[in-house]
């Protein structure tokens, strides 16, 4: 009996090992990232160097021990015999300090560590081996980066972009307008970043446009003469639809009179056009609520007939409505509120509509998007949104609610350019209109019953903006001394520190020649600071020399002045300038104390102005301008292209809220998401408009930015995926490693030769890149795009393509096996985390600076992403390391 | 601002006036101006003009079986140096060695739109569109030309049109569009444009150059200022900006010469200034030798005049009295009524009759200063957007002018070998542009990159040009 205990005990030992074994065959993702972690050098990175005085490169161990290694396994195909690559590593000056191949030892390095050489098909290099000259190579890199930064790199001295140019001349004068219209785009540098010194140039031109658009946004934001008298208008959906009201009333006349003589005949007609009028429309129509009769909304143009009165005082507010309008689902579902030729120019348009959630199916929300138009004649029209944001319509019809919108009339282009001109009910009619848009993804219908719009709305007079440059004065009866005043207010502000007495004099010379012509006090000084805002002082990040305030910094340090700092804090957490408190803390000379500083950093991020940052350093490092420009459809629709765009950047942002690890970029089991995103993953129970965080179960095949709907369907090409630009966009912008550019002259894919078309995408590939000179490249590109092959062109899963199964398996350079996206990801998690966390690191401090970074920056970079991994790497960490690295510090 | 037609000059603001009609004066720093080569010394070759001119509605197109194919059809029979007008181009028969047709050419983005709308995009290549969407337009061909001449003259361009200011979005009153891509108001009436090149200086313009002027100084004290405490590399790139100041001190320069220098002598006296489009014939007429004048006395190089706008409904609808019809669109819709064709065909005759004067005079007139007549050293581009009815494709357009710059002349440059769609439209059949393209036309632009190269820009591309247009 013992044996057979014994016996089925030693089973059951048994198959739990062999459970326990086949287990560890199959880690999950998650198992996978912590033994990546585990494995990281990084994270063991230490920080001896920085304590070394002379750091001295390392020949007599790479002649001893290096070099032979090197001959044995490298120089066979990179030597005189073989240059593969073009490359002769028997050639390489070992000293990087002096010699000028550091580049290429970079390059070394990075295919020794990934593993890429020696190629599959040769010889293996022994792990001992591959361990020395890797530990020989890192610290060789180490110190050439560090004894050449005090020579070498690029300056981060340069001119704002657009867009910090906008948002800088938001914060100033307190408006959330677009000022920046008129300038130039910039282009993207080879780091993929607009901000980089390198490419940001002046020309005469654009010096010209600067000015313009400083004085045309300093205009807007001030004022003259008294407060303009604020127009109304109000409508009942009566008063809305009164002109198809009239057309149905005159129906029904005309049927009475010409069934005059015969009355049975003519009470059964008009009671038949009274059943047609209770039906339903697929359209927007309006409905009488005593009678049940509708009629839907026939706008035209001519003759401005449908346009509302204006009036000079608040229309009174019906409490009940006897009609009502309906706008079924449908982004083309519009109803039109035609106001006439008297909306402003400028200020703020208050639209207020009183609606409700008129939904047969319980649990709908229907959502509402604004739109403002025109239409002088049949060609002459335009439609535009308004809205930001579609707004929930959730109140019951029995309880209906005001909705507000503000609309910024100044920023709307084009307007009607007759509506001063033509009079109403002519052609080219002037009048102007809302259409309210019935924008939802489920099909939620909305009910109005009442529309107020007013403007222009100041909550204040002198409004806000006005009060912050001409504020309130016990000097402003003498001009010269308020004009000083107004000076010394706005100059720090704008140029980003303090200002000496000579150049607030000579912008006071400046002022007096220009009073002499301008017929105010307020005309000159607009003059004036549009001057300031035209000056390099303002236009450019400057790396000055001799700060005003030098006794907090001696000049001649490597560390950045206080107000420098204080620029570049706020260029790379806000895209702008320094708000006062940050100015404050500068002038006092504040933030050379690091907790301080790490303080600041925090509120920084905590503050709204950082979303700016959010947005603009994911769209600019994942390139989602491709997103931008992508065509919609029907089937990818304007709504869907804007919630794919949201879903990486709130991504992102909630990964630095809450500072969980940046390797959730590469799996995550959550994403952001709200309906309509829902609906094109397939996600259920996810309602309304608003972003919010979603678990994701294995089944989604989702988590992490590789599977993001957007980011396939930008690197896709018409109706297909296309696995050479994802491939490219993955190595560019997550393994910082792209390959070099395509050569001239490609041979097209015969799509005509029969044979070709019947393979795959996969197998075309393989065909088209069977070529010895296309093979050297496209192997170490093809293999990560395929494992991307299950998205569609719309970032959708799919199992089969027409009737074939998806093969999208591959094989990397040395001989790796990566199964479809699962296996890219554990890949990754494996083995890459390391040069992901680098990568991102490169990505963000090159951001941050404003300039590329190059070898001399290396040993700092490596600081930073070493210094994240030992925290976890935390995103909000990884930021805050970079925040306060000597890298930041330093000039 | 859209300043209307009824607007007195002496009523408006001088400065938005100067802003808001075709007169892109040569302002330099705050008023829009080019990026072309600072030229120290003062220009001594002889001038190269640009003008720009724009008919709509398209032209008669019957099908070849029509009688009335042989008399009124526009594009010439033939090709190369060997074709034959109809009646309806008979006028610049006189001219024909000195002019080019050109058929198969039309902008990509506009093929498929409503011609109707296509005014707009006629000079920019731009996708302008149609219907209720958003609208952006880009630079027109006149504008770049005029940011590269356009300090050498008092005034940097002359825009004009017979129904007056901007227009809409879609339904332009202009042929010419700034940098921005926002429309150019045009000039409509005589006097003004006369008064403007001729009679009044300009008070206003004197204290916006002494603004520019002290601001440029402003800056450049700045700039000194903020070098010293820069890095040798740092210094290096405020150089661009420092240049870009100098560039326009030296405009401001160059500007305020033409102030102190006196308006031309011209006598007035044979124009009726007084002239409307009620009298279509002659307002023709004063409108082109108010062109002719301005370029004679080198007042501008680049002017467009849009002869009417698109679908009627406006001014220049009227201009068909002058060949005994009320409105001149309604006559390109009743082509397939009796004598439809010879309708449409006979105020298209009108029309290049009163261009084929234009030409004359410029031909007729020796260059002032130079070798050769006006007309050698002005390239002149006339046309329209529409073929046939509405059609957006295989525009209409001819060459003249510039054989001092290359242009040979004599020609009908075939582009479309008889597969351009032909025929009318009656109500109830599928209109012309909703259908299928009959052939590839080349792109506009491509032409636009020919005139440009020859006008003296140096440049390889203009919108959506795939290359150069060759043969011209």
């Amino acid at each position: 009996m013992n044996y057979r205990r014994n016996f089925c005990l030693l089973i059951l030992w048994f198959t739990g090992t062999c459970a326990g074994l086949s287990a560890t065959h199959s880690p999950t993702l998650e198992d996978l990232r912590k033994k990546g972690i585990l494995e990281s050098s990084l994270r063991k990175h230490s920080n001896l160097p920085a304590k070394t005085l002379s750091p001295k490169v390392n020949l007599e161990q790479f002649e001893s021990e290096i070099q032979p290694i090197l001959k044995a396994h490298c120089t066979p195909c990179h030597g005189p015999d073989k240059s593969k690559a073009r490359l002769r590593i028997d050639e390489l000056n070992p000293n990087l300090v002096k010699g000028n191949d550091a580049d290429w030892w970079l390059e070394v390095q990075a295919v020794l560590s990934n593993g890429e050489m020696p190629p599959a098909d040769e010889p293996e290099m022994p792990g001992l081996d591959r361990g020395k000259v890797m530990e020989w190579l890192s610290g060789e890199i180490r110190t050439a980066s560090i004894t050449r930064r005090a020579t070498g790199g690029y300056s981060s001295f340069r001119r704002m972009t657009k867009y910090e140019y906008n948002y800088a001349l938001q914060d100033l004068l307190g408006l959330p307008w677009n000022f920046a219209r008129d300038l130039p785009p910039e282009a993207h540098s080879e780091d993929g970043f607009k901000n980089s010194s390198e490419n940001l140039h002046m020309s005469v031109t654009q010096l010209e446009t600067y000015r313009r658009i400083a004085k045309k946004a300093l205009s807007r934001a001030t004022v003259q003469g008294p407060k303009p008298s604020v127009i109304y208008w109000g409508g009942t959906m009566d008063e809305v639809g009164k002109v198809d009201w009239q057309k149905q009333a005159a129906k029904v006349e005309k049927t009475r009179q010409e069934l005059e003589g015969n009355p049975e005949a003519q009470e059964q007609k008009i009671e038949q056009l009274f059943r047609d009028f209770q039906k339903t429309h697929r359209r927007p129509y309006f409905k009488n609520l005593q009678n049940g009769h509708t009629v839907p909304q026939s706008w035209s143009y001519g003759g401005a007939r449908h346009a509302l009165n204006p009036t000079d005082i608040p229309p009174a507010v019906p409490k009940s409505a006897g009609h009502v309008a309906i706008i079924p689902q449908g982004a083309r579902q519009k109803l039109v509120v035609e106001l006439g030729e008297k909306i402003p120019d400028e200020g703020i348009l208050r639209v207020r509509v009183r609606a409700s959630n008129n939904s047969k199916t319980k649990g709908n929300i229907p959502t509402m998007q604004l739109d403002f138009g025109w239409q002088a004649s049949n060609e002459g029209r335009a439609l535009m949104r308004v809205s930001d944001q579609d707004v929930e319509i959730d109140a019951p019809p029995e309880d209906p609610h005001f909705y507000q919108w503000d609309v910024i009339l100044g920023d709307i282009y084009p307007r009607n350019s007759v509506r001063k001109t033509s009079r109403m009910g002519s052609t080219p009619s002037p009048s102007e209109h809302l259409r309210l848009v019935n924008n939802s993804v489920n099909k939620g219908e909305i009910q109005i019953d009442y529309v107020e719009v007013s403007g222009p709305i100041h909550d204040q007079w002198p409004p806000a903006s006005h009060r912050r440059i001409f504020f309130e004065s016990s000097q402003s009866s003498n001009e010269n001394a308020y004009a000083r005043e107004i000076l010394m207010t706005f100059m720090p502000r704008a140029w980003r520190r303090s200002i000496a007495d000579e150049e607030v004099n000579q912008k006071l010379v400046l002022f007096q020649t220009m009073r002499n012509d301008c017929e105010t006090f307020e005309e000159a000084m607009i003059e004036v600071l549009a001057t300031v805002l035209s000056s390099p002082n303002f236009l450019y990040l400057s790396r000055d020399g001799a700060d005003i305030d030098s006794e907090k910094n001696p000049p001649k340090s490597s560390l950045l002045s206080q107000h420098e700092l204080a620029s570049r804090l706020s260029m790379f957490l806000w895209c702008s300038l320094p708000d006062d408190r940050l100015r404050n803390m500068a002038r006092l000379g504040q933030l050379s104390n690091e907790s301080t500083l790490r303080n600041e950093v925090s509120r920084m991020l905590e503050d709204a102005r950082s979303e700016r940052f959010t947005q603009e350093f994911v769209h600019q490092w994942l390139d989602m301008q491709l997103l931008d420009f992508l065509n919609t459809d029907n089937k990818l629709d304007t709504s869907l292209k804007e919630a794919m765009k949201l879903e990486t950047i709130l991504f992102f942002q909630e990964v630095l809220r809450h500072n969980e690890s940046l390797l959730n970029f590469l799996h995550s089991d959550f994403t952001m998401a709200n309906e309509r995103l829902a609906k094109h993953y397939k996600l259920s129970n996810i309602k309304g408009s608003e972003f919010r965080r979603v678990r994701l179960n294995q089944a989604s095949r989702r988590g992490g930015m590789l599977t993001h709907a957007g980011l396939l369907a930008m690197n896709s090409s018409g109706n297909d995926s296309n696995p050479l630009k994802r491939g490219i966009w993955m190595l560019e912008s997550f393994l910082n490693d792209p390959p070099p550019p395509p050569p001239p002259a490609v041979p097209e894919i015969d799509l005509a030769d029969p044979e070709i078309a019947k393979m795959t995408l996969k197998e075309r590939i393989e065909d088209h890149r069977n070529h010895a000179a296309c093979m050297s490249c496209h192997i170490k590109i093809d293999p990560w795009g395929i494992a991307f092959e299950n998205y569609d062109s719309r970032g959708l899963w799919r199992a089969e393509i027409n009737g074939k199964p998806v093969d999208s398996t591959s094989r990397l350079y040395n001989n790796e096996p990566l199964a479809g996206m699962l296996g890219l990801k554990r890949f990754l998690l494996k083995n890459r985390q390391d040069q992901f966390v680098l990568a991102l690191t490169h990505k963000l401090c090159v951001f941050a600076l404003g300039r590329p970074l190059t070898f001399s920056d290396r040993s700092l970079l490596e600081e930073i992403a070493s210094s994240v991994r030992q925290k976890d790497d935390g995103l909000r960490a990884l930021i805050m390391e970079i925040a306060t690295s000597k890298l930041f510090l330093s000039k | 601002m859209n300043p209307a037609s009824k607007l007195k000059i002496t009523t408006l603001d001088r400065r938005r006036f100067l802003c808001g009609t075709g007169w892109a004066l040569a302002l330099p720093l705050f008023e829009s101006l080019s990026l072309s080569k600072v030229l120290a010394s003062k220009e001594k070759n002889t001038p190269k003009r640009l003008g720009c001119f724009y008919f709509p509605d398209g032209v008669p197109m019957p099908l070849p079986e029509d009688p009335a194919y042989k008399d009124w059809a526009w594009f010439p029979r033939g090709n190369g140096n060997d074709f034959e007008f109809t009646r309806t181009m008979e006028p610049l028969q006189d001219l024909k060695k000195e002019i080019t047709v050109l058929s198969g050419l039309s902008h990509p983005a506009g093929r498929n739109v409503h011609g109707h709308n296509n005014a707009d995009q006629f000079l920019t290549a731009a996708a302008t569109g149609s219907g209720d969407m958003t609208y952006n337009n880009s630079i027109s061909l006149d504008q770049l030309y005029a940011h590269h001449v356009g300090d050498q003259t008092r005034f940097a361009s002359l825009v004009m049109s017979t129904d007056g200011g901007a227009g809409t979005a879609r339904g332009a009153h202009t042929i010419s569009f700034n940098r921005q891509g926002r429309a150019i108001p045009a000039e409509n009436r005589p006097k003004q444009i006369f008064d403007m090149l001729f009679v009044k200086s300009d008070a206003d313009a004197a204290k916006q150059l002494a603004h520019s002027q002290s601001a440029l100084d402003d800056l450049l004290t700045d700039t000194r200022r903020l070098k010293k405490r820069l890095s040798s590399d740092d210094q290096a790139r405020l150089d661009e900006y420092l240049q870009s100041v100098r560039e326009a001190e030296i405009r401001v320069q160059k500007a305020k010469k033409w102030l102190n220098t006196p308006l031309p002598k011209v006598d007035g006296g044979k124009l009726n200034l007084e002239i409307t489009p009620d009298e279509p014939r002659l307002y023709l007429q004063t409108m082109f030798e108010l062109i002719y004048l301005a370029f004679k006395t080198d007042s501008t190089r680049v002017a467009s005049y849009q002869i009417g706008r698109e679908n009627g409904v406006g001014i220049s609808d009227r201009l068909a009295k002058a060949v005994g019809f009320s409105a001149a669109h309604q006559l390109s819709h009743d082509t397939k009524q009796q004598g439809g064709w010879k309708n449409f065909g006979t105020y298209c005759r009108f029309l290049h009759e009163e261009y084929a004067r234009f030409i004359q005079r410029l031909g007729q007139t020796p260059e002032p200063g130079g070798d050769g007549s006006l007309l050698d050293n002005t390239l002149l581009f006339f046309g329209s957007a529409s073929s046939a009815f509405h059609l957006s494709r295989n525009y209409p357009l001819i060459l003249a002018g510039g054989k001092s710059m290359g242009f040979t002349h004599g020609q009908y440059l075939n582009h479309t070998n008889g597969k351009a769609y032909q025929g009318g439209w009656k109500p109830g059949d599928p209109e012309p542009w909703t259908k299928k393209a009959t052939q590839e036309d080349l792109p506009l632009s491509n032409l636009f990159v020919s005139m440009l190269q020859r006008l003296g820009v140096e440049t390889e591309a203009f919108a959506d040009s795939t290359g150069r247009l060759d043969g011209v």
